[in-house]
Protein backbone atom coordinates (compact mmCIF):
# COMPACT_ATOMS: atom_id res chain seq x y z
CA UNK A 1 0.00 0.00 0.00
CA UNK A 2 2.97 2.26 -0.48
CA UNK A 3 1.21 3.89 -3.44
CA UNK A 4 -1.23 5.50 -0.99
CA UNK A 5 1.68 6.96 0.94
CA UNK A 6 3.27 8.11 -2.30
CA UNK A 7 0.03 9.81 -3.26
CA UNK A 8 -0.20 11.35 0.21
CA UNK A 9 3.33 12.72 -0.14
CA UNK A 10 2.40 14.23 -3.48
CA UNK A 11 -0.79 15.78 -2.08
CA UNK A 12 1.03 17.08 0.97
CA UNK A 13 3.70 18.61 -1.24
CA UNK A 14 1.02 20.63 -3.00
CA UNK A 15 0.51 22.39 0.32
CA UNK A 16 -2.42 24.65 0.83
CA UNK A 17 -4.82 24.23 -2.05
CA UNK A 18 -6.63 27.12 -3.67
CA UNK A 19 -8.60 29.39 -1.39
CA UNK A 20 -12.16 28.49 -2.15
CA UNK A 21 -14.81 31.13 -1.50
CA UNK A 22 -17.64 30.24 0.84
CA UNK A 23 -20.99 29.79 -0.89
CA UNK A 24 -22.29 32.98 0.69
CA UNK A 25 -21.15 35.56 3.23
CA UNK A 26 -21.58 34.84 6.93
CA UNK A 27 -25.19 35.64 7.67
CA UNK A 28 -27.70 35.69 10.48
CA UNK A 29 -30.03 33.13 8.94
CA UNK A 30 -27.38 30.43 8.82
CA UNK A 31 -26.37 31.31 12.38
CA UNK A 32 -29.99 31.09 13.50
CA UNK A 33 -30.48 27.69 11.85
CA UNK A 34 -27.30 26.31 13.38
CA UNK A 35 -27.94 27.60 16.90
CA UNK A 36 -31.53 26.37 16.75
CA UNK A 37 -30.35 22.93 15.63
CA UNK A 38 -27.97 22.86 18.59
CA UNK A 39 -30.63 24.30 20.88
CA UNK A 40 -28.52 27.31 21.83
CA UNK A 41 -30.77 30.30 22.55
CA UNK A 42 -27.94 32.58 23.68
CA UNK A 43 -28.88 36.17 22.71
CA UNK A 44 -25.31 36.86 21.57
CA UNK A 45 -26.16 35.10 18.30
CA UNK A 46 -29.17 37.27 17.53
CA UNK A 47 -29.87 40.80 16.44
CA UNK A 48 -27.77 43.67 15.14
CA UNK A 49 -24.43 42.79 16.76
CA UNK A 50 -24.72 39.03 16.37
CA UNK A 51 -21.57 36.96 16.09
CA UNK A 52 -21.20 33.46 14.70
CA UNK A 53 -20.70 30.65 17.23
CA UNK A 54 -17.03 29.65 17.20
CA UNK A 55 -17.74 25.93 16.77
CA UNK A 56 -19.74 26.77 13.63
CA UNK A 57 -16.66 27.78 11.65
CA UNK A 58 -16.58 24.70 9.43
CA UNK A 59 -20.15 25.30 8.31
CA UNK A 60 -19.22 28.38 6.31
CA UNK A 61 -17.22 26.36 3.82
CA UNK A 62 -19.60 23.41 3.45
CA UNK A 63 -20.95 22.86 -0.02
CA UNK A 64 -24.65 23.44 0.52
CA UNK A 65 -27.39 21.42 -1.11
CA UNK A 66 -26.23 21.43 -4.72
CA UNK A 67 -24.35 18.14 -4.53
CA UNK A 68 -23.64 17.96 -8.26
CA UNK A 69 -21.73 21.22 -8.43
CA UNK A 70 -20.13 20.46 -5.07
CA UNK A 71 -18.49 17.41 -6.62
CA UNK A 72 -16.89 19.57 -9.29
CA UNK A 73 -15.05 21.61 -6.66
CA UNK A 74 -11.99 19.60 -5.78
CA UNK A 75 -9.03 20.11 -3.52
CA UNK A 76 -5.89 17.92 -3.66
CA UNK A 77 -7.02 16.12 -0.49
CA UNK A 78 -9.99 14.70 -2.43
CA UNK A 79 -7.58 12.68 -4.59
CA UNK A 80 -6.28 10.89 -1.52
CA UNK A 81 -9.73 10.30 0.00
CA UNK A 82 -10.98 8.93 -3.33
CA UNK A 83 -7.93 6.67 -3.64
CA UNK A 84 -8.58 5.27 -0.17
CA UNK A 85 -12.20 4.57 -1.09
CA UNK A 86 -11.12 2.85 -4.30
CA UNK A 87 -8.61 0.76 -2.34
CA UNK A 88 -11.52 -0.61 -0.31
CA UNK A 89 -11.33 1.74 2.67
CA UNK A 90 -14.93 2.78 2.18
CA UNK A 91 -15.89 3.32 5.81
CA UNK A 92 -15.36 6.71 7.35
CA UNK A 93 -15.49 7.98 10.90
CA UNK A 94 -14.25 11.30 12.27
CA UNK A 95 -11.86 10.96 15.20
CA UNK A 96 -10.49 14.41 16.01
CA UNK A 97 -11.33 18.04 15.43
CA UNK A 98 -9.22 20.89 16.74
CA UNK A 99 -10.30 24.48 16.28
CA UNK A 100 -8.20 27.57 16.80
CA UNK A 101 -10.07 30.87 16.67
CA UNK A 102 -8.03 33.98 15.78
CA UNK A 103 -11.05 36.24 15.87
CA UNK A 104 -14.78 35.76 15.99
CA UNK A 105 -16.68 35.74 12.75
CA UNK A 106 -19.53 38.18 12.16
CA UNK A 107 -22.33 38.49 9.59
CA UNK A 108 -20.98 40.03 6.42
CA UNK A 109 -17.60 38.30 6.59
CA UNK A 110 -16.74 36.89 3.20
CA UNK A 111 -14.66 33.84 3.99
CA UNK A 112 -12.41 31.67 1.92
CA UNK A 113 -10.97 28.37 3.03
CA UNK A 114 -7.84 26.48 2.10
CA UNK A 115 -7.09 22.84 2.86
CA UNK A 116 -3.81 21.01 3.13
CA UNK A 117 -3.06 17.41 3.96
CA UNK A 118 -0.80 17.07 6.97
CA UNK A 119 -0.62 13.34 7.62
CA UNK A 120 -1.55 9.88 6.42
CA UNK A 121 -0.98 7.10 8.96
CA UNK A 122 -1.57 3.44 8.34
CA UNK A 123 -2.60 0.87 7.57
CA UNK A 124 -3.56 0.29 11.18
CA UNK A 125 -5.76 -2.29 12.82
CA UNK A 126 -8.73 -0.67 14.55
CA UNK A 127 -11.89 -1.87 16.20
CA UNK A 128 -13.80 -0.97 13.05
CA UNK A 129 -11.40 -2.70 10.66
CA UNK A 130 -8.07 -1.97 9.00
CA UNK A 131 -7.75 1.64 8.01
CA UNK A 132 -5.81 4.83 7.49
CA UNK A 133 -5.95 7.96 9.60
CA UNK A 134 -6.01 11.05 7.41
CA UNK A 135 -5.27 14.41 8.97
CA UNK A 136 -5.70 17.75 7.29
CA UNK A 137 -5.65 21.39 8.15
CA UNK A 138 -8.18 23.99 7.03
CA UNK A 139 -7.56 27.72 7.36
CA UNK A 140 -10.39 30.21 6.97
CA UNK A 141 -9.54 33.68 5.77
CA UNK A 142 -11.43 36.97 5.69
CA UNK A 143 -9.61 38.67 2.84
CA UNK A 144 -6.02 37.80 3.82
CA UNK A 145 -6.60 37.62 7.53
CA UNK A 146 -6.74 34.09 8.93
CA UNK A 147 -9.74 33.99 11.27
CA UNK A 148 -9.73 30.33 12.25
CA UNK A 149 -7.95 27.04 11.71
CA UNK A 150 -9.03 23.47 12.02
CA UNK A 151 -7.11 20.22 12.27
CA UNK A 152 -9.42 17.39 11.27
CA UNK A 153 -8.65 13.69 11.45
CA UNK A 154 -10.74 10.83 10.21
CA UNK A 155 -10.37 7.12 9.86
CA UNK A 156 -11.00 5.60 6.45
CA UNK A 157 -11.51 1.90 7.13
CA UNK A 158 -12.23 -1.31 5.34
CA UNK A 159 -15.51 -2.55 6.86
CA UNK A 160 -15.33 -6.08 8.19
CA UNK A 161 -16.55 -8.83 5.91
CA UNK A 162 -20.24 -9.54 6.16
CA UNK A 163 -20.77 -12.42 8.51
CA UNK A 164 -22.77 -15.51 7.74
CA UNK A 165 -26.49 -15.38 8.60
CA UNK A 166 -26.03 -17.47 11.75
CA UNK A 167 -23.51 -14.93 13.03
CA UNK A 168 -25.69 -11.98 12.21
CA UNK A 169 -27.95 -12.35 15.19
CA UNK A 170 -27.60 -9.14 17.13
CA UNK A 171 -26.22 -9.57 20.64
CA UNK A 172 -28.88 -9.28 23.30
CA UNK A 173 -28.23 -5.83 24.76
CA UNK A 174 -28.47 -6.69 28.45
CA UNK A 175 -25.62 -8.81 29.75
CA UNK A 176 -25.76 -10.52 33.13
CA UNK A 177 -22.73 -10.33 35.37
CA UNK A 178 -20.56 -13.27 34.37
CA UNK A 179 -17.57 -13.89 36.56
CA UNK A 180 -15.82 -16.70 38.43
CA UNK A 181 -18.70 -16.96 40.87
CA UNK A 182 -21.44 -17.10 38.25
CA UNK A 183 -19.83 -18.67 35.17
CA UNK A 184 -21.03 -22.19 36.07
CA UNK A 185 -24.63 -20.94 36.13
CA UNK A 186 -24.51 -19.43 32.63
CA UNK A 187 -22.61 -22.40 31.24
CA UNK A 188 -25.36 -24.58 32.67
CA UNK A 189 -28.07 -22.48 31.05
CA UNK A 190 -26.35 -22.85 27.68
CA UNK A 191 -26.27 -26.60 28.07
CA UNK A 192 -29.84 -26.84 29.38
CA UNK A 193 -29.13 -27.26 33.08
CA UNK A 194 -30.40 -25.17 35.94
CA UNK A 195 -27.35 -25.22 38.17
CA UNK A 196 -27.59 -24.12 41.79
CA UNK A 197 -24.49 -23.37 43.76
CA UNK A 198 -23.76 -25.84 46.55
CA UNK A 199 -21.35 -25.51 49.43
CA UNK A 200 -18.43 -27.91 48.99
CA UNK A 201 -18.28 -28.49 52.75
CA UNK A 202 -21.73 -28.41 54.36
CA UNK A 203 -23.67 -29.05 51.13
CA UNK A 204 -26.13 -26.19 51.55
CA UNK A 205 -27.61 -24.79 48.32
CA UNK A 206 -27.51 -21.06 47.75
CA UNK A 207 -28.66 -18.68 45.05
CA UNK A 208 -27.61 -16.24 43.68
CA UNK A 209 -24.06 -17.62 43.58
CA UNK A 210 -21.39 -16.10 45.77
CA UNK A 211 -17.86 -16.81 46.93
CA UNK A 212 -18.69 -17.80 50.52
CA UNK A 213 -21.16 -20.18 52.14
CA UNK A 214 -23.49 -18.11 54.36
CA UNK A 215 -23.93 -21.06 56.73
CA UNK A 216 -20.41 -22.38 57.30
CA UNK A 217 -18.30 -19.69 55.61
CA UNK A 218 -16.53 -22.21 53.46
CA UNK A 219 -15.13 -21.03 50.14
CA UNK A 220 -15.38 -24.53 48.71
CA UNK A 221 -18.18 -24.65 46.19
CA UNK A 222 -19.74 -26.93 43.68
CA UNK A 223 -23.21 -27.10 42.21
CA UNK A 224 -26.31 -29.23 41.99
CA UNK A 225 -28.56 -29.50 38.96
CA UNK A 226 -32.11 -28.51 39.87
CA UNK A 227 -35.14 -30.40 38.59
CA UNK A 228 -36.27 -27.31 36.71
CA UNK A 229 -39.66 -26.93 38.35
CA UNK A 230 -40.95 -24.40 40.80
CA UNK A 231 -43.82 -22.18 41.83
CA UNK A 232 -44.22 -18.42 41.51
CA UNK A 233 -43.35 -17.01 44.90
CA UNK A 234 -43.84 -13.37 43.88
CA UNK A 235 -43.84 -11.34 40.67
CA UNK A 236 -44.15 -7.94 39.05
CA UNK A 237 -45.46 -6.96 35.63
CA UNK A 238 -43.04 -4.52 34.02
CA UNK A 239 -44.71 -1.91 31.80
CA UNK A 240 -42.26 0.99 31.92
CA UNK A 241 -39.61 2.14 31.33
CA UNK A 242 -38.76 0.44 28.02
CA UNK A 243 -36.03 -2.19 28.27
CA UNK A 244 -33.62 -2.73 25.36
CA UNK A 245 -34.32 -5.96 23.51
CA UNK A 246 -37.65 -6.50 25.26
CA UNK A 247 -41.27 -5.89 24.49
CA UNK A 248 -43.37 -4.67 27.40
CA UNK A 249 -45.23 -5.73 29.41
CA UNK A 250 -43.24 -8.66 30.70
CA UNK A 251 -43.32 -10.58 33.96
CA UNK A 252 -40.40 -10.81 36.36
CA UNK A 253 -40.98 -13.47 39.00
CA UNK A 254 -39.27 -14.93 42.02
CA UNK A 255 -39.63 -18.67 41.55
CA UNK A 256 -39.30 -20.99 44.53
CA UNK A 257 -37.62 -24.26 43.64
CA UNK A 258 -38.38 -27.57 45.39
CA UNK A 259 -34.64 -27.70 46.13
CA UNK A 260 -35.21 -24.83 48.57
CA UNK A 261 -33.79 -21.74 46.88
CA UNK A 262 -35.53 -18.93 45.03
CA UNK A 263 -34.47 -17.63 41.67
CA UNK A 264 -35.47 -14.58 39.63
CA UNK A 265 -36.62 -15.03 36.06
CA UNK A 266 -39.20 -14.07 33.46
CA UNK A 267 -42.49 -15.90 33.20
CA UNK A 268 -43.22 -16.37 29.49
CA UNK A 269 -45.70 -18.13 27.21
CA UNK A 270 -48.71 -16.73 29.03
CA UNK A 271 -50.46 -13.37 29.39
CA UNK A 272 -49.20 -11.21 32.23
CA UNK A 273 -52.71 -11.17 33.72
CA UNK A 274 -52.69 -14.96 34.00
CA UNK A 275 -49.65 -15.10 36.26
CA UNK A 276 -50.45 -15.63 39.92
CA UNK A 277 -48.64 -16.44 43.10
CA UNK A 278 -48.39 -20.17 43.66
CA UNK A 279 -48.60 -20.95 39.94
CA UNK A 280 -46.51 -23.99 39.02
CA UNK A 281 -43.88 -23.26 36.40
CA UNK A 282 -41.17 -25.12 34.55
CA UNK A 283 -37.85 -23.80 33.31
CA UNK A 284 -37.38 -23.10 29.58
CA UNK A 285 -34.07 -22.06 28.09
CA UNK A 286 -34.25 -19.06 25.80
CA UNK A 287 -31.27 -18.55 23.52
CA UNK A 288 -30.82 -14.77 23.46
CA UNK A 289 -27.71 -14.71 21.26
CA UNK A 290 -24.61 -16.73 20.51
CA UNK A 291 -23.28 -16.39 24.05
CA UNK A 292 -26.26 -15.93 26.29
CA UNK A 293 -29.04 -18.32 27.23
CA UNK A 294 -31.54 -17.17 29.85
CA UNK A 295 -33.53 -19.59 31.97
CA UNK A 296 -37.16 -18.46 31.87
CA UNK A 297 -40.32 -19.99 33.27
CA UNK A 298 -43.43 -21.26 31.54
CA UNK A 299 -46.69 -22.25 33.21
CA UNK A 300 -47.19 -25.95 33.80
CA UNK A 301 -50.52 -26.84 32.20
CA UNK A 302 -53.01 -28.23 34.68
CA UNK A 303 -53.68 -31.25 32.56
CA UNK A 304 -49.98 -32.05 32.71
CA UNK A 305 -49.68 -31.67 36.45
CA UNK B 1 -15.95 28.59 39.71
CA UNK B 2 -13.57 25.99 38.31
CA UNK B 3 -15.96 23.27 37.17
CA UNK B 4 -19.23 23.24 35.28
CA UNK B 5 -21.42 20.20 34.68
CA UNK B 6 -24.38 20.45 32.39
CA UNK B 7 -26.71 18.19 30.45
CA UNK B 8 -26.44 19.45 26.88
CA UNK B 9 -28.96 17.13 25.27
CA UNK B 10 -31.62 14.82 26.66
CA UNK B 11 -32.87 11.87 24.59
CA UNK B 12 -31.28 13.02 21.34
CA UNK B 13 -33.86 12.81 18.57
CA UNK B 14 -33.23 11.75 15.00
CA UNK B 15 -34.95 15.01 14.11
CA UNK B 16 -32.15 16.96 15.77
CA UNK B 17 -29.57 15.01 13.78
CA UNK B 18 -31.50 15.89 10.62
CA UNK B 19 -31.70 19.51 11.76
CA UNK B 20 -27.95 19.58 12.30
CA UNK B 21 -27.36 18.03 8.88
CA UNK B 22 -29.40 20.84 7.36
CA UNK B 23 -27.84 23.58 9.44
CA UNK B 24 -24.28 22.41 8.89
CA UNK B 25 -24.52 21.16 5.30
CA UNK B 26 -23.21 17.71 6.28
CA UNK B 27 -25.61 15.22 4.67
CA UNK B 28 -23.36 12.17 4.91
CA UNK B 29 -25.74 9.18 4.76
CA UNK B 30 -24.19 7.81 7.97
CA UNK B 31 -26.11 10.62 9.67
CA UNK B 32 -29.22 10.86 7.53
CA UNK B 33 -30.08 7.55 5.88
CA UNK B 34 -31.14 4.70 8.17
CA UNK B 35 -30.99 1.89 5.56
CA UNK B 36 -27.52 3.05 4.50
CA UNK B 37 -26.34 3.36 8.10
CA UNK B 38 -27.58 -0.09 9.08
CA UNK B 39 -27.32 -2.24 5.96
CA UNK B 40 -24.26 -0.79 4.24
CA UNK B 41 -22.26 0.81 7.01
CA UNK B 42 -23.30 -1.86 9.53
CA UNK B 43 -24.11 0.57 12.32
CA UNK B 44 -27.02 0.04 14.72
CA UNK B 45 -28.71 3.20 13.43
CA UNK B 46 -27.86 6.72 12.24
CA UNK B 47 -24.95 8.27 14.11
CA UNK B 48 -24.93 11.85 15.34
CA UNK B 49 -22.34 14.10 13.67
CA UNK B 50 -19.18 14.47 15.72
CA UNK B 51 -19.47 18.16 15.04
CA UNK B 52 -22.98 18.15 16.54
CA UNK B 53 -21.56 16.72 19.76
CA UNK B 54 -18.71 19.23 19.57
CA UNK B 55 -21.22 22.06 19.10
CA UNK B 56 -23.42 20.85 21.95
CA UNK B 57 -20.45 20.55 24.29
CA UNK B 58 -19.08 23.90 23.11
CA UNK B 59 -22.06 25.68 24.61
CA UNK B 60 -20.61 24.99 28.02
CA UNK B 61 -17.49 26.95 26.99
CA UNK B 62 -19.23 29.84 25.25
CA UNK B 63 -21.80 30.33 28.00
CA UNK B 64 -19.09 30.18 30.65
CA UNK B 65 -16.30 32.30 29.17
CA UNK B 66 -18.11 34.34 26.53
CA UNK B 67 -18.09 33.65 22.83
CA UNK B 68 -15.36 36.08 21.88
CA UNK B 69 -13.01 34.63 24.47
CA UNK B 70 -12.71 31.09 23.19
CA UNK B 71 -9.30 30.85 21.54
CA UNK B 72 -9.01 27.14 20.95
CA UNK B 73 -11.30 24.13 21.20
CA UNK B 74 -10.04 20.62 20.56
CA UNK B 75 -12.16 17.51 20.56
CA UNK B 76 -11.63 13.78 20.25
CA UNK B 77 -14.61 11.75 19.17
CA UNK B 78 -14.21 8.77 21.48
CA UNK B 79 -17.41 6.86 20.88
CA UNK B 80 -20.44 7.23 18.63
CA UNK B 81 -23.47 9.20 19.74
CA UNK B 82 -26.82 7.63 18.86
CA UNK B 83 -30.46 8.72 18.91
CA UNK B 84 -31.78 8.45 22.45
CA UNK B 85 -28.49 9.48 24.04
CA UNK B 86 -28.41 11.96 26.88
CA UNK B 87 -25.10 13.78 27.08
CA UNK B 88 -23.63 15.41 30.14
CA UNK B 89 -20.63 17.68 29.79
CA UNK B 90 -18.20 18.38 32.59
CA UNK B 91 -15.66 21.15 32.03
CA UNK B 92 -12.79 21.85 34.43
CA UNK B 93 -10.31 24.68 34.54
CA UNK B 94 -7.00 22.86 34.75
CA UNK B 95 -4.71 25.86 34.87
CA UNK B 96 -4.80 29.62 34.68
CA UNK B 97 -1.95 31.86 33.57
CA UNK B 98 -1.57 35.27 31.96
CA UNK B 99 -5.31 35.79 31.76
CA UNK B 100 -5.89 32.51 29.97
CA UNK B 101 -7.70 29.49 31.29
CA UNK B 102 -6.94 25.98 30.10
CA UNK B 103 -10.03 23.82 30.22
CA UNK B 104 -10.51 20.07 29.99
CA UNK B 105 -13.93 18.79 29.11
CA UNK B 106 -15.63 15.46 28.70
CA UNK B 107 -19.06 14.52 27.40
CA UNK B 108 -20.50 11.25 28.67
CA UNK B 109 -23.64 9.36 27.70
CA UNK B 110 -26.15 7.90 30.13
CA UNK B 111 -24.05 4.73 30.45
CA UNK B 112 -21.10 6.86 31.59
CA UNK B 113 -19.10 6.26 28.40
CA UNK B 114 -17.03 9.22 27.29
CA UNK B 115 -18.18 10.12 23.78
CA UNK B 116 -16.07 13.25 23.47
CA UNK B 117 -13.03 14.48 25.32
CA UNK B 118 -11.52 17.84 24.68
CA UNK B 119 -9.45 20.76 25.77
CA UNK B 120 -9.93 24.46 25.29
CA UNK B 121 -8.19 27.74 25.90
CA UNK B 122 -10.18 30.83 26.86
CA UNK B 123 -9.35 34.43 27.64
CA UNK B 124 -10.52 35.21 31.14
CA UNK B 125 -12.13 38.58 31.67
CA UNK B 126 -13.30 39.88 35.04
CA UNK B 127 -16.85 38.78 34.40
CA UNK B 128 -16.12 35.08 34.09
CA UNK B 129 -14.41 34.57 37.43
Amino acid sequence: MTDLHALAAKVAAEGEGPRLPAASPVDQTMIRHWTEAIGDANPRYRGQDAIAPPAMIQVWSMYGLDRASARRIRVPLDDLLDALTEAGYTGVVATNCEHTYHRHVVPGDELTSATRLTDLAGPKKTALGDGYFVTWNVTWYAQDEPVAEMIFRLLKFRPREKRSPSEERKPYPLRPAQNRDTAFFWEGARSGELRIQKCGDCGELRHPPGPLCPSCRSTERTYAVAAGTGVVYSYVVHHNPPVPGRETPFVVAVVELPEGVRIVGNVVDCAAAEVEIGMPVRVAYHVMDDELTLPMWTPVQHRES
Amino acid sequence: MTQVTRVVVTDLKRTQIVMYAGASGDYNPLHTDEPYATEIAGNPTVMAHGMLTMGLAGRVLTDWFGHENILRYRARFKAPVWPGDTLTVTANVTSMAEGRAEIALVAVNAAGTAVLTGTATALVTGETE
